[in-house]
């Protein structure tokens, strides 16, 4: 290579590299300008600070309507994640494992309620509860975000079982354990890591899915993203700053949880 | 079952319960997966059939409940007729495909970086890739709002450095909705990107490098067209979400900014006319397909080497 087109190939790759650490950047900057501006003194949002305190923090925890709605969220979450868990877990299995024709036409239809728009299942959902005479309530909206992200927690544990050694099994088998045993006492616990990273995943969706949800919810019974989306449009104080700062522990929290469990170059799959 | 046999002898209904039990939770025949069937084809395809039929309809309302339906075209003439709708999905599809053709142009180079780095550039582009996509996506657009606010980052730093007198007027606008949906749906481009990258063989950089290829000769002949499939669903992935969603241009683009979504929520759930939010949902879910079948067809047609092996 003559120098000259060395000199721009190195300017080029150099340029591309720049535009990445850029992107990299920007992907965390946004959270940690929410976060700074969370322990703001002054009573609107403005960046730089100009002081230090916790009492958002506090008051977060001093509004009913916001504690409330993290209670009814967690709610949503752990019963997302409970149906996603009873559902997803055996029909991973099955799209798998499955000696029948339509094993691959069962793991396409799973995932259709995932390729849809979120809000064009939370209309069609009301719709049909409309039609058949059941409301809005936070039992409605677990179910369709449950139905939502099944997807997720079948191809997490899909992966992992398409991936498991067949010697465990086929050992298990030869020592004498019927096919339940072996999927109770050696499958299962192998999947364990996978139910668990998919439970996280699903968890998250349940708590913080909004598109499904403000059509959804009950309107007694509003989810924390829902009270949020009002809050940030009527006050400009760093309450929601303070929320959002809570939030952003719990995905810490998350993937944290995740990186344990299946790794974070398996998210992917 | 001649496993069973194997075990030590018990009663016989005990043998026949675990007969029982394997063959229905064995994970061979379809029985486990019955009950997710039966849920999903209550709560999403039945409930899909319905949305369908009611933008079909005219129908009464009362106290939550669907009283009547009759059938009628009406709303699917007047939504086509109306010039709105022609804008609100027009706008909503320039600002898909910008914020797909922006999410390509930051990520492709975070995915290049991705390649080319040790385990723990790696690993980082994977925490700061995954970590937002487990943050709540009002708390991300929220960002936003402290960065272009009127007394926000960008404002008082121009003001600091004398570029302006008055603060901008950045919230509530087109460019505001572009920047902050590109930056909360780049960890969606990011992530099959990294997919395609992790799977990639370094021996053909190398034998490209051998053959007198510069880096960006490699980069542009041989990774490049060998992550078309990553490009394809990441533009898939950006694009639908992008399309469909609510938070952003509610939050960001004011109270009179509407897309497609933040339309249906407005029909649906303040006007209460559900027959329209149903056309306007039909709309919504037709165009995007269009547009993913065209992203699949020019993905398809620029995969090489690697066609039928890679989905």
């Amino acid at each position: 290579m003559t120098p000259r087109r060395q000199l721009a190939d190195t300017l080029a790759i150099g340029a591309i590299l720049a535009v990445a650490v850029v992107a990299l950047i920007l992907l965390v900057a946004p959270s940690i300008v929410v976060v700074i501006i969370s322990f703001d003194t002054r009573a609107y949002v403005s960046f730089p600070p100009v002081g230090f305190t916790l009492d958002w923090y506090a008051k977060v925890f001093e509004e009913t309507a916001l504690v409330e709605a993290m209670l009814n969220s967690l709610q949503v979450g752990i019963t997302v994640t409970g149906l996603c868990i009873l559902l997803g877990v055996p029909t991973a299995l099955v799209c798998v494992r499955g000696r029948f024709p339509g094993t691959t036409a069962l793991s396409v239809f799973v995932l259709v309620p995932h390729m849809v728009p979120g809000i064009v299942l939370g209309v069609a959902v009301l719709f049909a509860g409309a039609l058949v005479g059941v409301g809005p309530s936070i039992y409605l909206q677990s179910l369709s975000i449950a139905v939502f992200v099944l997807a997720v927690m079948v191809r997490t544990v899909m992966s992992r079982l398409q991936r498991l050694d067949p010697a465990l099994e086929e050992a298990s088998a030869n020592l004498g354990a019927s096919p339940f045993q072996t999927l109770a006492t050696v499958t299962f616990p192998l999947l364990l890591p996978a139910i668990l990273a998919g439970a996280v995943f699903t968890f998250v969706e349940g708590f913080d899915n909004l598109s499904v949800a403000i059509f959804t919810h009950g309107f007694r019974d509003r989810p924390l993203p829902v009270e949020l989306l009002a809050l940030v449009q009527t006050t400009n104080t760093p309450l929601v700053a303070a929320v959002s700062g809570v939030q952003i522990v719990l995905a810490i929290v998350a993937l944290v949880i995740v990186a344990a469990t299946i790794g974070l170059d398996r998210v992917n799959e | 079952m001649s496993s069973a046999t194997a075990l030590p002898p018990r009663g016989m209904l005990r043998i026949a319960t675990d007969a029982t039990l394997d063959k229905l939770l064995s994970g061979r025949g379809i029985w486990p997966a019955v009950p997710a069937i039966v849920v999903l084809a209550a709560v999403a395809v039945i409930p899909f059939g319905i949305l369908l039929s009611l933008g079909f309809s005219d129908i009464a309302v009362e106290r939550g409940a669907i009283i009547s339906q009759t059938f009628t075209l009406d709303y699917v003439r007047t939504a086509l007729a109306d010039p709105l709708t022609f804008t609100v999905f027009q706008r909503s599809m320039v600002l898909a495909l910008s914020t797909m053709l922006l999410c390509l142009f930051f990520g492709y180079p975070v995915a290049y970086l991705f390649l080319i780095g040790g385990p723990w550039v790696r690993r980082l582009i994977l925490v700061l890739t995954i970590a937002p996509l487990l943050t709540s996506g009002i708390v991300r657009t929220y960002a936003w709002l402290v960065i272009l606010g009127g007394r926000g980052l960008v404002n008082n730093t121009l003001i600091e450095i004398g570029l302006i007198e008055r603060p901008l007027r950045i919230i509530n606008t087109h460019w505001a909705v572009l920047i902050g949906m590109a930056q909360i749906h780049l960890p969606v481009m990011i992530l099959p990107l990294i997919a395609v990258m992790s799977r990639h063989d370094r021996r053909l950089d190398e034998a490209s490098a051998n053959l007198g290829a510069s880096r960006l000769g490699t980069l542009v002949n041989v990774i490049l067209p060998l992550s078309v499939p990553g490009i394809g669903t990441g533009a898939a992935l950006v694009f639908t979400i992008s399309y469909t969603t609510f938070v952003v241009p509610q939050l960001l683009g004011g109270g009179n900014y509407l897309n497609a979504a933040t339309m249906i929520y407005e029909q649906v759930v303040y006007s209460l006319e559900w027959s329209k939010g149903s056309v306007s949902s039909m709309i919504l879910m037709a165009t995007c397909l269009v547009v993913l079948v065209f992203i699949a067809l020019i993905t398809n047609h620029f995969t090489r080497w690697t066609k039928g092996r890679e989905a």
